[in-house]
């Protein structure tokens, strides 16, 4: 028979569980929100520079030896819409259905680390945009 | 000779004091190892973390587990090994001739059994065969607990490694096939047989004037299950 005391256990596991499942629901959205925005073709050259990684973001200035803003737009981004979120730690992936994006958590939030990803199977994916 | 009247603190100095270093010696862990993290994360142009993300990551998670995992593992096969082998000379052993289970009397069991024995060793039937199995039971339980920890939280941090190296994410059943996961188990592993083995031989040989881990100063290098 269950005594007050594993009822009140039972009830702060279930509390916990829930409490993980839901903060990993809502890292889940706010992933493939930023993923879904970066990819958007509506998405202002600005606004897309804003949701990369800071060494991504410099990363791509140097390569393209020109600001961020113009660099971005000589990027083919697929696209399409979120297929898969994972979330593990600090670091994510979305598929979408043209393409693979890469992110990591940030003070100011989730930030696409890489984009425009293909696999190699057991190599890393080779990503068109990405930091150093 | 009657045992001396202790209070609590120093009627259980053993537990307390090894309990205390245990706190001491995890808050350094978690010290370090945020700083070790911050370090990493920094050489990869990545944020910082804060302690308290860092020891609710999975990163701290297995750090703990996989080392938990052994030394209950090293107790389990301890306490099993030491009732069927024996080691000659050494405090660790009991003396050749006595493997096995022994005796009902020798246990102090069922009619054997005194007033100051234990319920469930006094009782016979089930709850005497699980008492008089309780300890190595309760390491080997403690063994599986901590290294399915061990797996669940190795399992996250290494699908963290896998997304920072642009890498696909696995299954646990995935993970369970992973050289990081027998790597870590088994590097735990070694390290407690070697502990176990030497301290076994090391006690036929050496002494520790007034430990139980020892023989006396004094007693033969044959003498076997002394402790002093």
């Amino acid at each position: 028979m269950a005594t007050p005391t594993t009822r009140c256990a039972a009830a702060a596991v279930l509390a916990a569980a829930a409490l993980l499942s839901g903060c990993a629901g809502l890292e889940e959205d706010d992933v493939a929100q930023v993923a879904g925005a970066f990819e958007d073709p509506a998405t202002a050259p600005a606004d897309r520079c804003a949701l990369l990684a800071p060494t991504t973001r410099d990363a791509l200035e140097s390569d393209g030896s020109a600001p961020c803003v113009q660099a971005i737009e000589q990027v083919p981004l697929p696209g399409g819409a979120v297929e898969a979120v994972e979330v593990w730690g600090g670091e994510a992936q979305v598929r979408l259905g043209g393409d693979t994006v890469f992110l990591t958590e940030t003070p100011a939030g989730w930030r696409v680390t890489a984009a425009v990803c293909q696999p190699r199977g057991e190599l890393p994916y080779d990503c068109e945009v990405e930091g150093a | 000779m009657s045992a001396p009247r202790y209070g609590f603190l120093r009627a259980n100095a053993l537990s307390l004091v090894f309990g205390a270093l245990f706190l001491v010696t995890l808050a350094g862990q978690a010290i370090a190892g945020t700083a070790d993290f911050n370090a990493r994360q920094v050489a990869e142009g990545l944020p910082t973390v804060s302690l308290l993300d860092y020891v609710t990551s999975s990163s701290f998670g297995v750090d703990v587990m996989e080392n938990w995992q052994s030394e209950y593992l090293q107790f389990f096969l301890y306490v099993f090994a030491t009732v069927w082998l024996v080691q000659r000379g050494s405090s660790e052993s009991k003396e050749p001739g006595k493997e096995g289970t022994e005796s009902d009397r020798e246990q102090q069991v069922g009619p054997h059994s005194d007033d100051e024995s234990p319920a469930w060793a006094r009782t016979g039937g089930w709850r005497t065969a699980v008492f008089s199995r309780s300890l190595g039971l309760l390491m080997g339980a403690l063994f599986l607990l901590t290294w399915a920890a061990s797996s669940v939280a190795g399992w996250a941090a290494y699908n963290a490694e896998q997304l920072g190296q642009r890498q696909d994410p696995v299954s646990w059943v995935g993970y369970l096939g992973e050289a990081d996961f027998w790597n870590r188990s088994f590097q735990n592993w070694q390290s407690e047989m070697l502990a176990v083995g030497s301290m076994a031989i090391f006690a036929v040989y050496l002494r520790q004037r007034g430990s139980p881990e020892s023989k006396p100063v004094g007693a033969a290098h044959a003498d076997t299950g002394q402790t002093g």
